[in-house]
């Protein structure tokens, strides 16, 4: 690992080598980079991914966009088809053809000398995959929801902690300026005394039924696919659709907790805190593979007296988004640059010098490269984003249970009911296990 | 032993007592039909046994005459009744059958709007100040604005045009519209309705109602209005309540539209609602959801029993249905440790036997993983040597040991 020391270390010892007045060249050949690269002074990092699906490669154009900051090396897939794909992406950006391709995580990790990675993976591979590059002391974009059960969660979050590498949330509304300033008022007062927030997030789908065993593609290693989760036949379910099915997802409901969850809590001051206490109703499928709620309604009280609902957006009156509810006003904002109040003046107030500004990014993807770079924490660190996952997987435990649950936020633990505390954790399947810290 | 006897016989007497008690409460219902554009030789004995059903009302059917026929003949007494459902579309009532129905619902009687019976009577001011919205008999602009959803806004539009048409029947989302009414509180904001005829165009007085549940008229099936139209509707006429449905257009043996879980559930609550201005049914378990269409082919609701016979021979590829409703079973068990406890049973005895398919234990083992107790444990401890129900048993070990 000594070798592996951060991009921020680097940057201290070339900052001491440039005062030294010892001048290396500026520019390099693409081919120094990689292995070995950051013993020479650039200031690109050098960054590969893990899952290469639509929102991997969706990150991977972010980061592509970045020409001069990053410089990419090396994409990891389940997949064939997808990672020649990912490879091809990239050395089109590149203008070669020296990107590297992995099947399995592991020899990924092994073998790439990496400064970041994007990580963009189905939720159940997060504890495993997350909790590696981690303590590879790799900087790391991870998608969001930062983890599929809350114990998933607390091994990630201590793993960042210990080994204190830079972790940025692809919680990118934080980036944008209408949820900025949402969460400014909502922090600073504007509407008054916060009481209550409500959070829409989008309604379930239609189901697809059963759909027959079919034999695995010959691109997809199914048994990879799984990992830890618990095997069952190949129906033509894996990329994309997996986000409907409670052994990879929690559906909707966990997918977007880590936006507008996220940004409520932002606003709330909530993000490094957690409900005392989640009840609510969820509507499951009746029939067919797809088993996640396509409904969900629930309230979350808070320590400080706060409460926060969440629901699928049509039975909200203000529908998707999040509304911080105060003793004066609302304050409204959504997807499409949205933000709207009891009183459209709350909108034009300006937060003074002296209150509270919260972290403030036009680029989420650029923030973190910063970050990666100066060492400065990233807007979207690891603990606000369990923080915001887990309202959502404490609402589906109160969901499933049928019961009102009492949680401890500091020390993570359901108070007084068994068969809840077992749902804050997936068993793995073997050989998998969850790395320790 | 003679006093054990004697007692006995007291209890009996007792439980005797209290069924005829309870039939005697149920409310008596008048099912009206006999003449209809709609199969109502179809859909009035499924009226009847949905209502039934719930052991809230006893309905009789009362056939009116024949088209043409003397309509003098047809005199209820409407005062025997707690709820009318209506599911007649025809000739006019006489005078006084109009009068004495109109008396019934000014009193407080409950009433049903089922489907066809929004065509009936167009000419009948006071029938349709009752029901609300109607559609087709000529009606338009003079008999009162359409009503719709428009961009997730009540539109009141007394714009010209004709009342009532539907497109290609089909199955469509139901939208709730008002979700603190007694009749939609905890059902899914969006349900898949089967198949059926979807009513636009409605139009009438709208006075004192409230629309609880709409559709969206798409243009895909042919009639398409691109408006949210009203499904579910309730009324308050002087002190009657009425519920009004559009939907349930009936086949031969009722078919998908009054098999329809939605539509069963919201009759039985609307026509209880009707009767006493709550609801005090619970949601069942097998309430459609956006994620599809649910039927009851026979029209009653699956019982424990059904589900455990059922789940023996559990095949995924063919349904889920049976595994959702115990899931959903167990949930409505929250805090009963009796029972749970006693459904783990069951669940036990499943899992030990030789009967059941690898599908039914593997799924029943992943529910015991959070719901079961230290009971279950030898019987799971068993499935670890078997190579198909290792993983599933591993898993739900790891739980319940911890």
């Amino acid at each position: 690992m000594a070798n592996k020391s951060s991009r921020r270390d680097f940057v201290k010892r070339s900052a001491a080598l440039a005062a030294g007045a010892f001048v290396l060249p500026q520019i390099l050949p693409s081919s120094v980079f990689g292995r070995g690269g950051r013993i020479v002074p650039s200031d690109r990092i050098v960054i590969g991914s893990i899952g290469t699906g639509s929102q991997g490669m969706s990150n991977m154009r972010d980061f592509l966009k970045l020409t001069n900051a990053v410089q990419f090396v090396a994409v990891c897939d389940v997949d064939a088809l997808r990672l020649a794909k990912a490879k091809e992406t990239v050395d089109l950006a590149n203008k070669n053809s020296d990107c590297r391709t992995y099947g399995d995580y592991r020899e990924f990790l092994e073998k790439e000398k990496l400064d970041a990675v994007s990580i963009a993976l189905p939720d159940h591979w997060h504890g495993i995959i997350y909790t590696e590059a981690v303590n590879k002391k790799l900087n790391v974009y991870g998608e969001k929801p930062i983890c599929r059960t809350i114990k998933d969660g607390q091994t990630i979050v201590s793993a960042v902690k210990k080994n204190n590498i830079i972790w940025q949330t692809g919680s990118w509304q934080r980036s944008l300026p209408n949820f900025h300033h949402g969460a400014e008022l909502a922090i600073n007062g504007r509407v008054g005394k916060l009481k209550y927030i409500e959070v829409g997030l989008p309604d379930g789908n239609k189901g697809i039924g059963t759909p027959p065993v079919k034999d695995v593609p010959p691109e997809l290693n199914w048994e990879m696919w799984l990992g830890p989760a618990l095997k069952v036949p190949y129906r033509g379910v894996s990329h994309w659709d997996w986000r409907w099915i409670l052994d990879y997802s929690g559906g909707q409901l966990t997918d977007w907790a880590g936006h507008h969850i996220d940004i409520a809590n932002w606003g709330a001051g909530l993000e490094y805190t957690g409900p005392v206490e989640i009840s609510g109703k969820g509507v499951y499928p009746t029939e067919g593979i797809y088993n996640v709620p396509v409904e969900y309604d629930f309230l979350c009280k808070y320590a400080n007296g706060i409460e926060m609902r969440v629901a699928n957006a049509s039975r909200l009156p203000l529908g998707m988004g999040t509304t911080w509810h105060g003793d004066l006003g609302w304050v409204h904002v959504d997807r499409g640059n949205v933000i709207s109040a009891s009183d459209p003046k709350i909108l034009d107030e300006v937060i003074g010098e002296n209150e509270i500004q919260l972290y403030k990014s036009e680029n989420h993807w650029q923030n973190f490269i910063d970050c990666v770079r100066s060492g400065k924490q990233a807007i979207a660190p690891i603990e606000p984003a369990f923080r915001a996952i887990s309202v959502a997987l404490l609402g589906e435990i109160a969901m499933t249970t049928g019961q009102t649950i009492v949680w401890d936020p500091e020390k993570m633990e359901i108070a007084g009911n068994t068969r809840a505390s077992r749902l804050l954790s997936h068993p793995y399947r073997q050989p998998w296990t969850l790395p320790t810290v | 032993m003679m006093k054990k006897q004697y007692l006995l016989l007291i209890a009996a007497g007792l439980i005797t007592f209290i069924s005829a008690c309870k039939n005697e409460t149920a409310y008596k219902t008048l099912i009206i039909t006999g003449q209809n554009n709609h199969n109502w030789k179809a859909s009035s004995p499924v009226l009847k046994q949905i209502l039934d059903a719930t052991k809230l009302f006893t309905s009789e059917i009362m056939i009116t005459p024949e088209k043409g026929g003397d309509m003098k003949t047809f005199n209820p007494d409407f005062s025997k009744y707690k709820l009318v459902v209506l599911d007649y579309n025809g000739d006019s009532w006489s005078d006084k059958t109009n009068a004495a129905f109109l008396e019934y619902v000014k009193n407080g009687g409950g009433v049903v709007v089922y489907h066809a019976a929004d065509n009936s009577f167009p000419e009948w001011k006071e029938y349709n100040r009752i029901i609300g919205l109607g559609g087709w008999g000529n009606r338009n602009e003079k008999d009162g604005p359409y009503v719709y959803y428009k961009n997730n806004q009540l539109v009141t539009d007394t714009s010209a045009g004709p009342g009532g048409t539907h497109g290609k029947r089909r199955e469509f989302l139901v939208k709730t519209r008002i979700t603190d009414h007694p009749i939609t509180k905890g059902l899914p904001s969006r349900w898949m309705h089967g198949n059926d005829e979807l009513y636009s165009l409605l139009r009438g007085p709208a006075e004192n109602m409230q629309v609880l549940a709409t559709a969206f008229a798409d243009s895909t099936a042919g009639g398409g209005t691109m408006r949210d139209e009203p499904m579910l509707m309730v009324i308050n006429y002087e002190k009657g309540r009425i519920f009004h449905t559009a939907m349930g257009h009936a086949d031969e043996d009722g078919g998908p539209a009054m098999q329809c879980v939605g539509f069963i559930a919201t009759l039985q609550r609307g026509a209880e609602w009707a009767v006493t201005g709550d609801v005090t049914q619970p949601v069942p378990n097998d309430f459609p959801s956006v994620a599809g269409v649910v039927l009851r082919p026979g029209y009653t609701e699956i019982s424990l029993e059904e589900v455990f016979l059922k789940i023996e021979s559990y095949d995924i590829a063919k349904s889920t249905k049976y595994l959702s409703y115990l899931q959903s079973y167990i949930r409505n068990l929250a805090g009963d440790e009796k029972g749970l406890l006693d459904l783990e049973k069951m669940m036990v005895k499943v899992l030990s036997g030789d009967k059941a398919t690898v599908d039914a234990k593997k799924l029943l083992l992943r529910e015991l993983s959070w719901m079961g107790s230290d009971y279950s444990v030898p019987a799971i401890k068993n499935l670890v040597q078997d190579a198909e129900l290792k993983d599933e048993a591993e898993y739900a070990l790891a739980r319940l040991q911890k």
